[in-house]
């Protein structure tokens, strides 16, 4: 089960509001790379692994990315705090706010609403660990590209936490592959 | 935590993010390495030292386990800064 914390993994503090910057972060939320199939993939492949290091590191790092989901969650809110409908007009994201205005809604930066279809579970350990580091790299790089287009110090502190914590999680998820083929050898 | 006294909020939820995310590292790590000798050292004191400061935290400021929260006369769950909310 789980247990809530009120808290983040590092505080999250945006004192400047933007909402196009805001509209690129959600694609983290609710994109195709982003922290919410990060996590619905981790935590639905658990069920299948065998070994116990797999059931753990899986549960861990789903719950990582929970957290790191509430966090993308909070940076959109923070951005958008008090802005209306004319400033996301100005902003060019006139469109999020006919359908969302300051909700946080799980879509891709492009308003593609989430899928499942982002994420598999094959209950074949290889199979699946071999898909998670491709979602690791995947939501390194989405990072890389909002780190480009990010001038807010505040935004691009936390961005630059999380994209580093999928790269821990690539070197993790390599050993936890590491000790399933030797298994089969 | 000596200092905690007279540290504001936002100070202290600083050195309670650090001691909880020095476990949730480790945690990962762990589950790799399980016999790692100087790693399982190195938890048992990250661990502990993540408790305290929860502690010293909640102690001075608000809950942040609902199992903490004071219930004698009113829903102090209700008190502090959510996830969704920027730090006074």
């Amino acid at each position: 089960m789980f247990i809530f914390t009120k808290m983040t993994q590092i505080p999250v503090k945006i004192n400047n509001k933007n909402p196009r910057l805001a509209s690129y972060i959600l694609s983290q939320y609710g994109g195709p790379d982003g922290e919410l199939g990060a996590s619905l993939r981790y935590l639905s492949q658990r069920f299948a692994q065998t070994e116990k290091s797999g059931i753990a590191l899986l549960t861990d790092i789903g719950t990582e990315e929970l957290g790191h989901l509430e966090m993308i969650g909070s940076i959109v809110t923070q951005l958008t705090k008090g802005e209306g409908a004319k400033s996301f007009d100005r902003y060019g994201v006139g469109d999020y706010y006919i359908d969302h205005a300051n909700g946080v809604y799980p879509a891709s930066a492009a308003g593609v609403p989430f899928s499942a279809a982002y994420l598999q579970s094959k209950a074949d350990p290889i199979a699946d660990i071999m898909e998670d580091m491709a979602a690791e790299q995947k939501a390194r790089a989405t990072y890389d590209n909002i780190l480009r287009m990010c001038d807010d110090p505040d935004v691009t502190n936390i961005i630059r936490y999380l994209r580093e914590r999928e790269v821990v999680h690539f070197q993790r998820f390599g050993e936890l592959l590491d000790m399933l083929q030797s298994k089969i050898k | 935590m000596e200092n905690n006294r007279q540290m504001s909020a936002q100070q202290l939820m600083q050195k309670v993010s650090e001691a909880a995310f020095y476990v949730t590292d480790l945690k990962l790590y762990l589950d790799t390495h399980p016999d790692d000798a100087r790693a399982l050292r190195m938890f048992g004191e990250a661990s502990r030292n993540a408790k305290a400061c929860f502690e010293a935290f909640e102690k001075r400021f608000y809950p942040l386990f609902a199992t903490s929260a004071d219930c004698d006369s009113d829903w102090e769950w209700l008190v502090g800064t959510w996830p969704s909310q920027k730090m006074a």
